[in-house]
């Protein structure tokens, strides 16, 4: 067995791993190398063949391929080692890495540090217990997109999507310019669960009807999908009885959500937060685990992949300080930062250092107009930032500079929550402007 | 020799005929073995405690059980005696009943009464090793048994086995020895002469023999009336399981677990179900019981899965239930008697019936070929066992149970043991290629999965199944978009992109 000992091993080389493995590689370290389990870069990228990607970094709309082919260029014109078509099998506390692929059997690679940046996984028809037959034709959205946009492939003629995530309602336009027929978007909430842009220009732009509080409850069909039963629900999210409809199709595609991809993290006995299914993390994106970074929607599902990208970039660069200190680093320990009012979740979730600026990403647990973000410290307003609208699926960052987190320290305490604009105040610091992205 | 029905009966009688002669053929109307109820099922070896007593299904229960470790020898396929929990409780009593009597009786009938009969119960019908437990002992083995627990038995003898690749491995086994599997082969009649029988009728021609056995599950009657051999009727009753990610409740029991209830508080007929693992570590729950019309019902209802969580709310308070991966149902086989029908019918000459094999058909599957091969060796089948017959199936290796040096090795001979296709369950290419030549060979997505876990992980196919139709095309040299699920009209695909626009609409509408 092939012992290896680099300064970095990047785990996925999606956004979030190519971002790392460059910014790992940028911040002086020599021996970076990246594992990639499918058979290309870019992660999910490759088949997001719509725009709408950099609108933050680039300032641009970008499509998926063209997003990644900026990182993937930057990556080979660097000597960062790719291992592509290689999967992890282990990964232990101490780093060490169990990985094989076809061509090198199994390898022990030890490095001194590591990023996990291995995505996230779609929720599947049992997560939410569909009743009915389990035929052929019950598909992921991000497994349909695959097929079509990659392989070439197209999963279904007459199709009913459950679920309006980004990924249900891009696939319904999808499934549409393909010239199959998709006779509607059923979301169980009140509330659409993709960016509002998307309800707009996949769902509006083609009249695909989207059927708010509604569900699938039963698939029919013994060998391929022949219907769905769909019915009304209640505000306990339960079906109504006598709500029900009969919709003939062959094809279910579900867009019920994503999970970050965490049996690696579990292995390395890196602590998660059931908040997010993602490790906790501080402002340097490290782990519980010392040496073990986490970047992307491994951490928690984001809708944008700037963020994705912004938190790669702080883990690579956490990531080869860590290495370069040579063990001299003192970790400290940890201030969690509380989720407040209308806050669902935050990362990071902990604070240990406070000399450079950090971001706050969040989601609010419920819709909400006219409102104002902030980050308090001991009854102290630090940071801000307004909104006309805060609805779940659009996730908010807050940025503190030095001179909030030093009071941060002084207090030590910091709580970030969501508040009507009346009573909100701050002094704007921190404020974003310019890309709030709806 | 003709066996209708390639289940785990049907295979396992094959595999004990070739013991004899290789001359047997099994006809299978599924795009694979184990299609019905031998791969919907609890994957459980029980021993017989469930049972009424006085039926022949307690009798070749019990006596399944005791054969089942020489069963499995030599057919590469895992079995584990992980035992049974039978909790005791103050829900195992009817509330009236509880009502009448004082908390000192009552205590003396949970603790004591209850966990004694039942062992003298299973005693009576010859099952060993069982014993009563103390609440300390249930809540020691079984943290996460309800704390009102009061007592309890342990049986030793419930087994852990994977259904479908047993009744693959006894099938590749028949097929090593000579026998001849056919699938996608229905049967449409059987021909008889004289009273007796002369050849079975398929959807692909007819077989010349004189011998028949009957195993063909739920449809098992109507195979019968075919011959004229009839005079029971199956009526079909669903079963449903819930399946947990084994990540998170691998050891959630280390036994099965079921709650005793006094005799008269079941629902319908079913042993009541339970908590138990697979031989894989994955916690299921269930099953449920629910009368159908159709035998290929095998659906899941909302009040079903209601009905299970339910139930084990109160069995295991704190089950993980958002670890749920998999949901799914089983078609039983119970005749209105509810016992099974194994007999040489005396109107034709030449059929048996092995009808009614509901639960436990697994475990009863050694006794019951015991019985059967007695009516054939009657009828014929030579009683010295062939001095060519091989016992052993090989297992077939799989890598996620490989050490590191067993995986490089095979990786050094071939590099598709180094391409993993599914990440959840670390199944590699050169296993699902394995599997599409095996001796019975998958030819759909199930088949493959069946055989190598590949899509049974927590993603359930989301990643691996393009990955695997892929394969599948190129080694059974098919287009991808012939590739189905589980044999015709399951296609995974609806076509090439581009398809419709090519087309045009109004053939997308029509199709």
């Amino acid at each position: 067995m092939k012992a290896r000992k680099p300064d970095c091993v990047v785990i996925g080389a999606g956004p979030a791993g190519l971002g790392a493995a460059l910014a790992a590689h940028e911040a002086g370290l020599k021996d970076v190398l990246l594992i990639e389990r499918d058979v290309e870069l870019g992660g999910i990228l490759p088949q997001c063949i719509h725009d709408g990607f950099g609108s933050i970094i680039f300032k641009e709309t970008l499509t998926g391929p063209q997003y990644a082919q900026r990182f993937i260029d930057r990556v080979e014109k660097t000597d960062i080692e790719v291992k592509l078509n290689t999967m992890v099998l282990d990964l232990k506390p101490d780093r060490t890495i169990t990985a094989v692929n076809a061509r090198e059997g199994i390898m022990e690679i030890r490095p001194r540090s590591l990023v996990l940046a291995m995505g996230c996984r779609e929720r599947t028809r049992h997560q939410i217990l569909i009743p009915g037959y389990r035929p052929a034709g019950v598909i992921c959205a991000g497994a349909a997109q695959r097929d079509i946009n990659i392989e070439g492939l197209l999963p279904g003629r007459r199709v009913v999507i459950l679920g309006s995530g980004d990924i249900g309602l891009i696939m319904a336009r999808r499934f549409t310019l393909e010239g199959a027929e998709v006779e509607g978007v059923y979301e169980i909430m009140d509330h659409p669960g993709g960016l509002t842009r998307n309800v707009v220009q996949c769902l509006h732009d083609y009249d695909i009807p989207l059927h708010l509080s509604h569900t699938v409850t039963f698939i029919h069909g013994r060998k391929r999908v022949e219907a769905v039963t769909v019915s009304r629900v209640g505000d306990d999210l339960k079906p109504l009885p006598g709500t029900e409809r009969l919709v003939p199709c062959d094809t279910l595609v579900l867009s019920v959500g994503l999970i970050p991809e965490n049996e690696l993290s579990k292995k390395a006995g890196v602590v998660l937060d059931p908040a997010t299914g993602g490790p906790l993390v501080d402002e340097r994106m490290e782990t519980t685990v010392e040496g073990i970074f986490a970047c992307g929607n491994v951490m928690n599902v984001f809708d944008l992949v700037d963020y994705v990208t912004h938190t790669a970039e702080v883990a690579g660069r956490a990531a080869a300080e860590y290495v370069l200190a040579k063990g001299r680093r003192r970790r400290e320990a940890p201030l969690r930062v509380e989720p407040g009012r209308n806050v669902k979740f935050v990362v990071p979730q902990l604070l240990r250092g406070f000399e450079r600026e950090v971001s706050f990403y969040f989601r609010v647990q419920h819709p909400e107009k006219a409102v104002r973000s902030r980050l308090v410290a001991g009854g102290e307003v630090l940071a801000g930032r307004r909104a006309k609208m805060v609805r779940p699926p659009e996730m908010v960052r807050v940025k503190a500079g030095p001179e909030e987190l030093k009071s941060v320290r002084e207090m030590g305490e910091v709580r970030i929550e969501v508040l009507p604009e009346a009573g909100a105040g701050g002094n704007g610091a921190g404020e974003e402007t310019g890309d709030d992205v709806a | 020799m003709v066996i209708v029905g390639g289940g785990i009966t049907g295979c396992a009688i094959a595999r004990e005929i070739t013991r004899y002669t290789p001359d047997v053929v099994v006809l299978e109307k599924e795009s694979d073995v184990a299609c019905g109820a031998s791969k919907a099922n609890n994957a459980e070896v029980h021993s017989g405690i469930g049972e009424d007593a006085g039926t022949l299904k307690q009798k070749l229960n019990v006596r399944g059980n005791y054969l089942y470790d020489e069963f499995v020898r030599g057919l590469g396929v895992d079995f584990k005696r992980q035992g049974l929990i039978i909790v005791v409780t103050p829900r195992s009593v009817p509330e009236e009943a509880a009502r009448q009597l004082s908390d000192e009786e009552l205590r003396e009938l949970l603790e004591r009464k209850i966990p004694e009969g039942i062992v003298a119960y299973g005693e009576k019908a010859g099952i060993k090793g069982l014993r009563v437990l103390s609440r300390s002992e249930v809540l020691q083995r079984e943290p996460n048994v309800t704390p009102e627990a009061v007592a309890g038995v342990f049986d030793p003898n419930y087994g852990l086995v994977c259904p479908y690749k047993l009744t693959i491995a006894l099938a590749e086994s028949a097929v090593i020895n000579g026998a001849r599997v056919f699938t996608n082969t229905e049967v449409t009649g059987i021909r008889v002469e004289d009273g007796r029988v002369r050849g079975v009728v398929t959807g692909r021609g007819e077989i010349s023999t004189g011998l028949v056995v009957n195993a063909a599950g739920v449809f098992a009657d109507e195979v019968a009336e075919m011959a004229g051999a009839g005079g029971f009727r199956i009526h079909p009753r669903k079963g449903a399981t819930l399946l947990f990610d084994r990540e998170v409740t691998s050891e959630y029991v280390r036994s099965s677990v079921a709650l005793f209830r006094m005799p008269g508080m079941k629902k319908e007929h079913s042993k009541g179900g339970g908590a138990m693992p697979t031989i894989e570590g994955n916690l299921q729950l269930g099953p449920t019981a629910v009368e159908v019309e159709d035998k290929y019902d095998t659906s899941i209802s909302a009040e079903e899965i209601e009905e299970i969580f339910e139930r084990f709310h109160y069995l295991l308070p704190e089950f993980p239930r958002e670890a749920v991966i998999s949901a799914f149902s089983g078609v039983r086989a119970p005749t209105l008697e509810e016992d099974f029908v194994i007999e040489a019918s005396d109107r034709v000459h030449g059929f048996i019936n092995v009808a009614g094999i509901q639960s436990p058909g697994l475990a009863s599957a050694p006794a019951i070929v015991e019985m059967v091969m007695g009516f054939l060796h009657e009828m014929g089948i030579p009683r010295n066992p062939r001095p060519d017959f091989d016992p052993v199936r090989p297992a077939v290796p799989r890598f996620a149970e490989l050490s590191d040096d067993e995986r490089d090795r095979l990786i050094r001979e071939d590099p598709r043991w180094g391409h993993i296709v599914c990440r959840c369950e670390y199944v590699s290419e050169a296993e699902v290629v394995r599997a599409i030549h095996s001796l019975i060979p998958a030819r759909d997505l199930d088949a493959v999965k069946r055989r190598t876990r590949v899509g049974m992980g927590r993603c359930q196919g989301g990643f691996c199944t393009h990955r695997v139709a892929a394969i599948l095309a190129r080694e059974l040299g098919i287009p991808v978009t012939e590739v189905t699920k589980s044999g015709e009209g399951s296609a995974v695909f609806m076509g090439e992109t581009k398809d419709i626009l090519a087309r045009g609409r109004g053939e997308a509408d029509r199709s």
